[in-house]
C-alpha cells in the first residue's frame, strides 16, 4: 500500500516533467485573458493555460535539481574516495578542509547571490546547488569508505592478494553505494526545495518561466481569482517531495535491516 | 508679461476626476470631514537607498516624504502644467532669459520665514558639483546661479544662460525642492511643508505630525507614517489592516478587492507609458522602414488585456498623452502585419534575429517582452528576449540589445523630449541623436508666445510619432488602494501636485 | 579541553578568512558597480564616475581588499557603499529580527522534537508513532515558501487572526505578530528534527548495551534517561546545529514574505546593489555565527557522550 502511493506520488510529477514538455503544446488555449476560466485548469496571468504550463514547468524545477545533485555526487564521490584511499593525511586534509570554507554559508544565500550576478541562468543555479551539497558528500563518502576499508573484509580481501582496484571499486564501492542510497532522498527533497525558494524569491529564472516555483510566485496574487493558477503547481511540488521522502524512508530502513542482519 | 496657467483638465483626463468621484462614493458617503488620527501610506521600498535629502530624492517614497516635510516653488497639475506654490506669481522678461518671482508668506517649521535667501541657499545647493547625486541638476542646468539675486525678502531674480520659456515647469522638477537658508543636516529636516518631521529608519519607517503654521492651512490627519513595503506586503498589509493607503497596487489586486471590497481603488487613467525602445543608430533601425515595420507588428490591445490585465490605454508611439503640448490629432497606429512584412521584405531585415533587452527592473517588462517577441514571430521576424540583471538594467539597455523594454513615469512632455530624445540626453532609450531636433527643441524652449511655443513641441511631436524608435503600445492606468475609511485622497499622475498629497486626507 | 576549543576556534578564523577572500572575489565579479547601481536617469556619465572616485571604486581589488581586512582587524567592518552608513548599524539594525526568529523557532523546536522523537520511538509502530511520523513527513515535504503563503492567505486575510506583515511595526516581541512567521519556521524544522530523533532512539534502543541494560532489569525510566537519551541526543544535537543552515533559508524566505526588514533581505538588497563591505560584513557575522554553533554542538556531545578522540 505504501509503496503504491510512494510510486504514485513520485510517478506523476516525473512523469509530468519528462513527457510534459512534449505533449504541453495539444492542451494549450491560445490568447486567453489573465486569470480566466478557459482549459480544465483555468489561465494564468498571462492568460496562459495552467495545465499546459504545469507539463511545461517540471523539466526545470525537477530537471536542475537532480541534475546538481548528480553532479555533486561525481564530484564529491570522487573526492571523497581519493581522500579516503590517499595513505598520507596531509593528502586527505589537502582535499577535505578548503570545501569546509563553505560550510558555514546558509544554502539559499549562496544561491541567491551567485543567482543575482547572472542574470536569469539555470546553469549557475544548478551549479551553486552542486556546490552547497559538494562538501557534505565528499564527507559522507569520504566516511563510509574509511569505515569499509578499515574494516576486517578488506583486510581479508587484501591478505588474500586481490588487486587495488577490485578492493576499491567491488567492495568499498558498494559499501559507499549503501551509504549513498540512504542518502539521496533527502538530498533531492532539499535540492529541489532549494532551487524552488531561489525560484520563487525570483533569483533565477525569468518570472514568464513555466517552471513550477516560479509560477507560483508569479500566480500567487491571483489566488483568490483563480487559485489553480499558484496551487497546481504547489501540488506537483508537494507530491514530488512527499514521495520522495517516503522512498528515502523506505530505502533507510532497508538499509537498517542489512545492517541489523 | 505673466504667464497665465493652464489649469484646464482636458481628453481623457477629465474621466479622471469622475471614476474618483464615483469610487469615493462606496468609501463611506458623504460625511463631514473630520480631524485628527494617525494614516499609514505605504510605498515600494528602496532599502538602504532611500534617503532623506529632499535633493537626492529619486524614488517615489522619497519624494512622498519630502512632499509631506518641504514645498517647491511650483508644482506640476494634472495636465503636468505648472501651478503656482511658494512662488506666488511670476514674471518673465528680456526673450525669457530673466524671471521674477514672488514669495508667499510662508514659514519653516523652526518658526524662520521663507525668504529670498532661502529659495538661493537651495538652488547653489542642487547645482554644487560635490554633489553628484542631486536629482535636479539638469533641471536647473539653465540657471546663471552668481547672477541670481534677492531684489527683496519676498522677490527673487533669476537669470538664465539661454532663453528657457519652461523655467515654470523645471521648478517643479524632481528634487528641486527648498530648504532653508544654511540646510545641511539632511537626517534632522526643517521645511515648509505641511508636516513636521518626525523619526525615519531607511528602508522602513518615517514618522511626521501636523504643521499647524502651513501656508495652505493645517493637514486634517494628525500623524503621517510613511512605510516601506514590496508590492505584495502592500496588497497584504492594507488589508490586513496596517495601512490605511497603498501607493501602486497591481491589477490583480484591484480585481481581488473588487470582488471582497476590503479596499477602495484610486484610478488614474493611463498616465505612465510603457513602450519598446527602437535603438536608431544600429541595424536595423537605422532604416525608418524597419522602425515602422516593428510598429505596425505591435498587437496593442492584447498587450493592455494581457500585460495590464485591460487596466490602461492603447499607446500611440507617443509619450504624454493627455498632457499639456500633445498633438491631439494623430491617428492611432495599429496592427497591420502585411504591410509591415512588405517593409521588412523590401529593406532585406526579415531573416536576421533580434535581441529583446529586458530585466524586472519594472513591473510587467518581462511579460511584455515575451509577448512582444511572441506577435514578431507570428509576423516572420525572430525575436529573443534577454533578461538580464534588474539592478543595472537603466545603464544596459542603453548598449545591450536592438529593442529595450522602457517605461516613464509622468513628466512634463518638454523635459521627456529634454531627457530621452536629444543628442546628449543621458537616458537616451531610443538613441535618436539629430542636431536639427535638438535645434528645434532648443528654438522651442525659448519662445515665450504660448500658442507659438506649444505649436513648436507639437511639430516635434510629430516627428517622433512618425520617425523616432519609440514604440508606445501602453499606458497603464494609476492603480492606489485604500481603506474604505479614508477619504479626500484625489486620484493625480505620479509627480503631480495631488500625487501622494496627505494633507487634506482624513480618516473616517 | 581547552586546548581543543582553542584549536577549533583558530581553525574557524583560518575558515573565516577563506571565505572572506571567496566572497569579496564573488561580489567583486558582479557584472556592475555601486555607483552604476546608484545611477539615476538624470545623471551623465561624467557625474557617474564622479561618483565612482568618491565611492573609491577606481582602486584596484587587492588595494579595496587589504584596507577592508584592516579596517576589520579594529573591529570596523566599513561603510556601505550605498547609504554610506556604518557596515555595523546596518548589521545591528537588521540583525534583532533575523535573531527573534530564529532564537523563538530554536528554544520552541528542541525540547519538542525530543520529546516528540522519544514519543515516537518508545512506541515504535504504535498509534501514537504512526500518526507523528504521516504528519512530520507530510509536513517536511511542504515548501516554506508555499506554507508561508497557505498561512497568510488563511490565518492573516481570511481570519484576521494576526498580522499578514511586520510593515511599519517597531516592538518585535509581540505574540501576535511571531506567530505566523514562526510557525512556518516550526513546521519544517520541527518534522525534520523529530524524525532524527526517532530514528536515533530506535537505534539506540535496539542496540545491544540498552538490550542488555533492560535484560538485567534495570527500571525502564533508569535505561532511558541514563542509557538511550544521552546517546539519541548526540545526532540530535548535531542535527540541530545544522538545522541552523535550513533554518537560515527558511528566514529568508520568511522575511521576503512577511516583509520583515532582517539580516536575509539585508543581505540580498545588499549583493544587488553591489555594496561589497555590507555583504562582506553580513556573510562574516552568519557564517561566524555558523562554526559557534557547530562548535558548542560538538562540546555538548562530548559532554553527554564523552569519547577518546572528539569530531575533527
Amino acid at each position: 500500500m505504501r509503496r503504491v502511493i510512494t510510486v504514485l506520488l513520485l510517478a506523476v510529477p516525473v512523469a509530468a516533467a519528462v513527457l510534459g514538455p512534449l505533449i504541453a503544446d495539444l492542451f494549450a488555449t491560445q490568447g486567453g485573458l489573465p486569470y480566466g476560466v478557459d482549459g480544465p485548469l483555468g489561465t494564468d496571468n498571462l492568460g496562459r493555460d495552467v495545465l499546459a504550463q504545469l507539463l511545461k514547468g517540471g523539466a526545470t524545477s525537477l530537471g536542475v535539481a537532480a541534475g546538481a545533485v548528480l553532479l555533486s555526487y561525481l564530484v564529491g564521490g570522487l573526492i571523497g574516495l581519493t581522500a579516503a584511499s590517499a595513505r598520507s593525511r596531509t593528502v586527505d586534509d589537502a582535499l577535505i578542509r578548503p570545501l569546509d570554507v563553505l560550510l558555514p554559508l546558509p544554502s539559499l544565500l549562496v544561491v541567491s547571490v551567485v543567482a543575482i550576478g547572472g542574470g536569469a541562468s539555470l546553469v549557475k543555479v544548478g551549479l551553486a546547488v552542486a556546490v552547497i551539497n559538494l562538501p557534505t558528500v565528499a564527507r559522507l563518502v569520504r566516511a563510509a569508505a574509511l569505515s569499509a576499508a578499515s574494516g576486517p573484509v578488506v583486510e581479508a580481501l587484501r591478505m588474500q592478494g586481490e588487486s587495488w582496484w577490485r578492493i576499491q571499486l567491488g567492495f568499498i564501492g558498494r559499501s559507499v553505494l549503501a551509504s549513498v542510497t540512504a542518502d539521496i532522498g533527502t538530498r533531492l527533497t532539499l535540492a529541489i526545495f532549494l532551487v524552488a525558494s531561489a525560484n520563487f524569491l525570483g533569483l533565477g529564472l525569468s518570472p514568464t518561466s513555466a517552471d513550477w516555483a516560479v509560477s507560483i510566485a508569479r500566480n500567487r496574487d491571483g489566488l483568490l481569482l483563480q487559485p489553480w493558477a499558484a496551487l497546481a503547481p504547489a501540488a506537483m511540488l508537494v507530491a514530488c517531495t512527499l514521495g520522495l521522502n517516503l522512498l528515502a524512508d523506505g530505502l533507510l530502513a532497508r538499509a537498517r535491516r542489512l545492517e541489523v542482519r | 508679461m505673466s504667464e497665465r496657467m493652464s489649469m484646464d483638465r482636458r481628453g481623457f483626463l477629465g474621466l479622471t476626476a469622475v471614476s474618483a468621484l464615483a469610487l469615493a462614493g462606496c468609501g463611506g458617503g458623504h460625511e463631514q470631514p473630520r480631524n485628527g488620527g494617525r494614516l499609514r501610506a505605504l510605498f515600494a521600498g528602496g532599502g538602504a537607498k532611500e534617503t532623506l535629502d529632499p535633493h537626492a530624492a529619486n524614488l517615489f517614497i522619497d519624494q512622498a516624504r519630502h512632499k509631506a516635510i518641504f514645498d517647491k516653488l511650483t508644482e506640476l497639475g494634472s495636465d503636468l502644467a505648472p501651478v503656482p506654490r511658494l512662488a506666488e506669481s511670476w514674471e518673465v522678461g528680456e526673450g525669457a532669459t530673466v524671471w521674477r518671482i514672488r514669495l508667499r508668506d510662508a514659514v519653516f517649521h523652526n518658526g524662520k520665514k521663507l525668504s529670498s535667501e532661502d529659495v538661493l541657499y537651495s538652488f547653489a545647493r542642487i547645482l554644487d558639483p560635490n554633489s553628484a547625486e542631486f536629482t535636479g541638476k539638469s533641471n536647473l542646468s539653465t540657471l546663471d546661479l552668481p547672477n541670481c539675486r534677492a531684489i527683496d525678502p519676498r522677490t527673487v531674480e533669476l537669470r538664465l544662460n539661454r532663453p528657457n520659456a519652461d523655467l515654470p515647469t523645471n521648478l517643479a522638477a524632481l528634487g528641486v525642492v527648498i530648504v532653508p537658508d544654511g540646510f545641511k543636516d539632511p537626517a534632522q529636516p526643517v521645511g515648509t511643508g505641511p508636516f513636521k518631521f518626525g523619526s525615519f529608519t531607511a528602508g522602513r519607517t518615517f514618522t511626521a505630525t501636523r504643521f499647524d503654521q502651513h501656508w495652505e492651512g493645517a493637514p486634517r490627519i494628525d500623524e503621517l507614517h510613511i512605510l516601506s513595503a514590496d508590492a505584495d506586503a502592500r496588497g497584504n498589509a492594507l488589508r490586513s489592516g496596517q495601512a490605511e493607503y497603498a501607493h501602486e497596487v497591481n491589477p490583480t489586486f484591484a480585481r481581488t478587492v473588487a470582488a471582497d471590497k476590503s479596499a477602495q481603488i484610486i484610478v488614474t487613467p493611463g498616465c505612465t507609458t510603457q513602450a519598446f525602445a527602437l535603438k536608431t543608430d544600429r541595424p536595423p533601425f537605422d532604416n525608418p522602414d524597419v522602425v515602422l515595420a516593428f510598429k505596425l507588428i505591435a498587437d496593442r490591445q492584447r498587450l493592455v488585456d494581457v500585460v495590464l490585465a485591460g487596466k490602461g490605454q492603447v499607446g500611440n508611439d507617443l509619450y504624454g498623452k493627455g498632457y499639456r503640448y500633445y498633438p491631439q490629432d494623430l491617428p492611432q497606429r495599429s496592427r497591420d502585419p502585411e504591410q509591415a512584412r512588405s517593409l521588412l521584405r523590401k529593406a532585406g531585415a526579415l531573416n536576421t534575429p533580434l535581441t529583446l533587452y529586458t530585466s524586472s527592473a519594472s513591473a510587467g517588462f518581462v511579460e511584455a517582452a515575451t509577448l512582444f517577441a511572441q506577435q514578431c514571430g507570428e509576423a516572420g521576424v525572430k525575436v529573443d528576449v534577454q533578461t538580464g540583471p534588474s539592478e543595472t538594467f537603466w545603464k544596459d539597455q542603453l548598449v545591450k540589445g536592438e529593442i529595450g523594454s522602457h517605461r516613464s513615469g509622468a513628466m512634463p512632455i518638454p523635459e521627456f523630449l529634454n531627457i530621452r530624445m536629444l543628442t546628449n540626453s543621458p537616458y537616451n532609450i531610443s538613441a535618436w541623436r539629430h542636431a536639427d531636433f535638438d535645434a528645434d527643441f532648443a528654438a522651442a524652449q525659448s519662445t515665450v508666445d504660448e500658442a507659438e511655443r506649444a505649436a513648436l513641441y507639437q511639430k516635434l511631436q510629430r516627428r517622433v510619432y512618425d520617425k523616432a524608435g519609440l514604440l508606445v503600445w501602453g499606458h497603464p492606468d494609476w492603480l492606489n488602494a485604500a481603506t474604505p475609511k479614508l477619504h479626500g485622497i484625489e486620484s493625480a499622475p505620479p509627480n503631480t501636485l495631488n500625487w501622494a498629497r496627505f494633507d487634506k486626507a482624513w480618516l473616517s | 579541553m581547552t586546548k581543543y576549543v582553542l584549536r577549533r576556534l583558530a581553525l574557524a578564523v583560518g575558515q573565516l578568512v577563506a571565505l572572506s577572500i571567496v566572497v569579496f572575489s564573488l561580489t567583486a565579479m558582479l557584472p556592475g558597480d555601486a555607483a552604476e547601481v546608484r545611477q539615476s536617469e538624470h545623471m551623465t556619465p561624467e557625474q557617474v564616475a564622479a561618483l565612482r572616485n568618491q565611492l573609491g571604486l577606481d582602486r584596484p581589488l587587492w588595494t579595496r581588499f587589504l584596507e577592508w581586512a584592516g579596517a576589520v582587524l579594529h573591529g570596523d567592518l566599513g561603510q556601505s557603499l550605498s547609504s554610506g552608513l556604518p557596515v555595523n548599524q546596518i548589521i545591528g539594525e537588521s540583525i534583532g529580527c533575523t535573531a527573534v526568529l530564529a532564537g523563538v523557532t530554536v528554544l520552541l523546536v528542541a525540547p519538542l522534537s525530543t520529546v516528540l522523537g522519544i514519543a515516537s520511538a518508545v512506541g515504535e509502530n504504535g498509534r501514537l508513532d504512526r500518526v507523528i511520523t504521516a504528519v512530520t513527513l507530510g509536513l517536511a515535504a511542504i515548501p516554506d515558501f508555499v506554507l508561508a503563503l497557505v498561512f497568510v492567505a488563511v490565518f492573516a486575510l481570511q481570519l484576521g487572526w494576526s498580522p499578514a506583515t511586520w510593515v511599519g511595526v517597531t516592538d518585535l516581541c509581540t505574540p501576535e505578530l511571531l506567530a505566523l512567521p514562526v510557525a512556518v519556521l516550526l513546521c519544517r524544522s520541527l518534522s525534520l528534527l523529530t524524525r532524527q530523533v526517532r530514528a536515533g532512539t530506535v537505534t539506540v534502543l535496539h542496540a545491544g548495551y540498552v538490550v542488555q541494560a533492560r535484560r538485567l532489569g534495570l527500571p525502564r525510566r533508569t535505561v532511558l534517561l541514563r542509557h538511550v537519551l544521552p546517546n539519541a541526543a548526540v545526532p540530535a544535537v548535531q542535527d540541530l546545529a545544522r538545522l541552523g543552515d535550513n533554518l537560515l533559508g527558511g528566514v529568508l524566505l520568511v522575511e521576503a514574505i512577511f516583509a520583515i526588514p532582517g539580516v536575509a533581505t539585508a543581505l540580498i538588497t545588499a549583493v544587488q546593489q553591489r555594496d561589497v563591505p555590507t555583504v562582506q560584513g553580513l556573510t562574516m557575522v552568519l557564517a561566524a555565527f555558523a562554526l559557534l554553533i557547530h562548535l558548542l554542538a560538538d562540546l555538548i556531545c562530548d559532554r553527554l557522550v564523552p569519547r577518546t578522540e572528539l569530531l575533527r
